[in-house]
This record gives structure tokens, C-alpha cells and sequence, in this order.
């Protein structure tokens, strides 16, 4: 191929990488809102919004906008951190419990909450949940330190895989 | 009638006990090392995203859980620029990224596969704080601050 080929083709790709973003959207809220977290999907948000002057999770379905109600987080502010797995059915979050700080993960499609309890009565600054929801990211202060503690929720919640994504099933044998 | 409650309680006490989470001894032994402070967890499914302080300097650092090792960003942690948040996405290959730079708060993308990051214009304009990446890294949400309060934007990525 011609050398100045190349490089037109190489201009056009340097070119298509740094194209603007699409704006999708821009104040989705009449409130203010925080700290914003997408499911793996892309299709749900998560914020913490003012409710009656309590910073509460908000939970909203991008493709019609709608607000979807998480009642099991309907107290127990202040909320904050909120963090969802792939498809939503998960979502985590920090909340007050008396005074101290607890996470929790909410199963929305049974309803359920699982409280997240740190060892040593540690309280959660700031938490990441993974997209399939078996392992949890947690910030703690330490000594006057953040540091970032990761829990395994495997035993704890069903996975939250993304769809067409196949299961892991035991090899056949090809052995009669 | 005490029969049954005496089973009920057992059966909410079994329920309880069992499948507990547990910390993962052998990552957060890890995630301490070569750090003297970590924030801003984002899990990835395997990759684990963070900002990381050593030397007196604040750092993306980005893991890979299975292996258990760092992956080098080239091109990412600049000399002049102070991270604020950080989002990966779930193949590991793009990190959303608010950072300081020259007295600016700028909103950047960096993908791995280049080694390169990319500015993310705000428009309207406003201060970039906190980010989410999806899992394809193809949709990004971000805190602004516009007018004195905090609005949440949404950005669609090439």
C-alpha cells in the first residue's frame, strides 16, 4: 500500500478517536443530584438527590426517564455512594444507622437488604459494588488513612450477569 | 403454637448465620501494599480501579484482580495532574477520569488499547466531580457543578 495511503488512513483513525461525545442528556433532575452511578448496562442510573432535605437515592430508568422506587431505601438517611450491578437488580449504598454508617445491598427483584457490616465497627466512606454483583469495593478510614477493603458476596447474592452472557457449565466428556 | 415459634426462630437464626460476606484477605493484603492511602474504589469485574498515594502523590492506579498485578497506564498520571475520580469499565479498557490540571477541573478519557487520553468537553460548561463509566465504557455519567448547584450529565462515548 502507498506510504501516503498509510498516513491518510491513520489521520482518519487518530481523527475518529478523538470525535466529540454525544450528549445524551443533559440536567435530568429539577434537584440537585450526586453522585451518579450507571448499572453495567447503561440503562439505570443511581444518585442521591434532596428529599425533603435528606440526601436519599434516586433510582431512574434512562430509556423513558421514569423514577423507580426502591422502598427498601426509603429510610435510614443520609444516603450516599449508591452503586449498581449489571441490570440493576442490585444496588448498593451507604446509610445511617443511628450514628454510625453502614452499607447495604438492596435485591430488587426480591425485595430483600443485605447489611454490609465491617470488621471493628469501621464505618464506609465510599463503595464500588462489581457489575455482577459477587464482590464489593469498600472505603475506610485506617489510622487517618483511606484504604479500600474488597469483600466477596458470592455466597451472599445470586450473580447479575449481562444478558446472552453463558453460564459455566462442567466440560463434556467426550469419553463414551 | 411455641413449637412453631421455637422452629421459626431457628430456621430466621440459620438464615442469618449463613452466607455471610467475607473479606477477601488475600486482595486487601494487596491493595495495601505500595500505597500509603487508597480511595475512589471502581470495581470492573476484574479490574479494580482506585486512586492510590505514595511519595506524596495521588495516582491512578488500575489492577487486575485474577493475575493480582498492576497494569501500567502510559500517558495517564501526568507530573501536573491531580485526580479527583476514577471509573473503569468492565473490560478493564477505559477509565473515566476527573482530574486537576493547570487550575482546571477537566473530565478525560483514557483508553488502554492507545495508551491516550481524550479531553470531555461539558456543555454547558461546568466543574466536573464525580464519574461513572457503564460497563462497555460506550455511556459515562458525571457530576457537575453549574450555578452554584450539582446537576448529573450524561455523555455518549464513540
Amino acid at each position: 500500500m502507498p506510504r501516503p495511503l498509510l498516513i491518510l488512513l491513520a489521520s482518519l483513525a487518530l481523527v475518529g478517536c478523538n470525535g466529540r461525545s454525544e450528549r445524551a442528556g443533559g440536567a435530568l433532575l429539577g434537584t440537585s443530584q450526586q453522585a451518579p452511578a450507571l448499572s453495567g448496562s447503561g440503562k439505570w442510573l443511581a444518585v442521591v438527590s434532596d428529599r425533603g432535605g435528606r440526601p436519599t437515592v434516586q433510582m431512574r430508568r434512562l430509556s423513558d426517564g421514569s423514577v423507580v422506587s426502591v422502598p427498601q431505601l426509603s429510610r435510614h438517611q443520609p444516603h450516599s455512594s449508591p452503586s449498581l450491578s449489571w441490570n440493576g437488580r442490585y444496588l448498593a449504598a451507604i446509610t445511617q444507622r443511628g450514628r454510625r454508617r453502614l452499607a447495604v445491598v438492596t435485591d430488587r427483584l426480591n425485595g430483600r437488604m443485605h447489611p454490609l457490616p465491617l470488621p471493628g465497627g469501621r464505618d464506609p466512606v465510599q463503595l464500588s459494588l462489581a457489575p455482577d454483583a459477587q464482590q464489593i469495593a469498600l472505603q475506610v478510614t485506617d489510622k487517618g488513612r483511606w484504604r479500600v477493603e474488597l469483600l466477596d458476596l458470592s455466597d451472599l447474592l445470586e450473580p447479575d450477569r449481562p444478558p446472552g452472557q453463558s453460564l459455566s457449565t462442567p466440560a463434556l466428556s467426550s469419553e463414551p | 403454637m411455641i413449637r412453631v415459634a421455637l422452629l421459626c426462630s431457628l430456621v430466621l437464626v440459620t438464615g442469618c448465620s449463613s452466607n455471610r460476606p467475607t473479606p477477601r484477605h488475600d486482595l486487601n493484603g494487596l491493595l495495601r501494599q505500595s500505597v500509603n492511602s487508597r480511595r475512589d474504589p471502581s470495581l470492573g469485574g476484574r479490574w479494580f480501579a482506585s486512586l492510590g498515594q505514595s511519595n506524596g502523590r495521588e495516582r491512578v492506579e488500575l489492577i487486575d484482580l485474577r493475575t493480582r498485578s498492576s497494569i501500567p497506564l502510559p500517558g495517564l498520571n501526568r507530573a501536573d495532574a491531580q485526580p479527583i475520580s476514577v471509573s473503569v469499565s468492565a473490560d478493564g479498557q477505559r477509565l473515566a477520569v476527573v482530574q486537576q490540571r493547570e487550575d482546571r477541573t477537566e473530565l478525560v478519557l483514557y483508553r488502554r488499547n492507545i495508551g491516550a487520553t481524550q479531553r470531555l468537553p461539558l456543555d454547558p460548561p461546568g466543574v466536573p466531580r464525580s464519574v461513572s463509566l457503564d460497563g462497555a465504557g460506550r455511556r459515562l455519567a458525571v457530576q457537575v457543578s453549574r450555578n452554584g448547584r450539582w446537576d448529573v450529565d450524561l455523555i455518549r462515548l464513540p
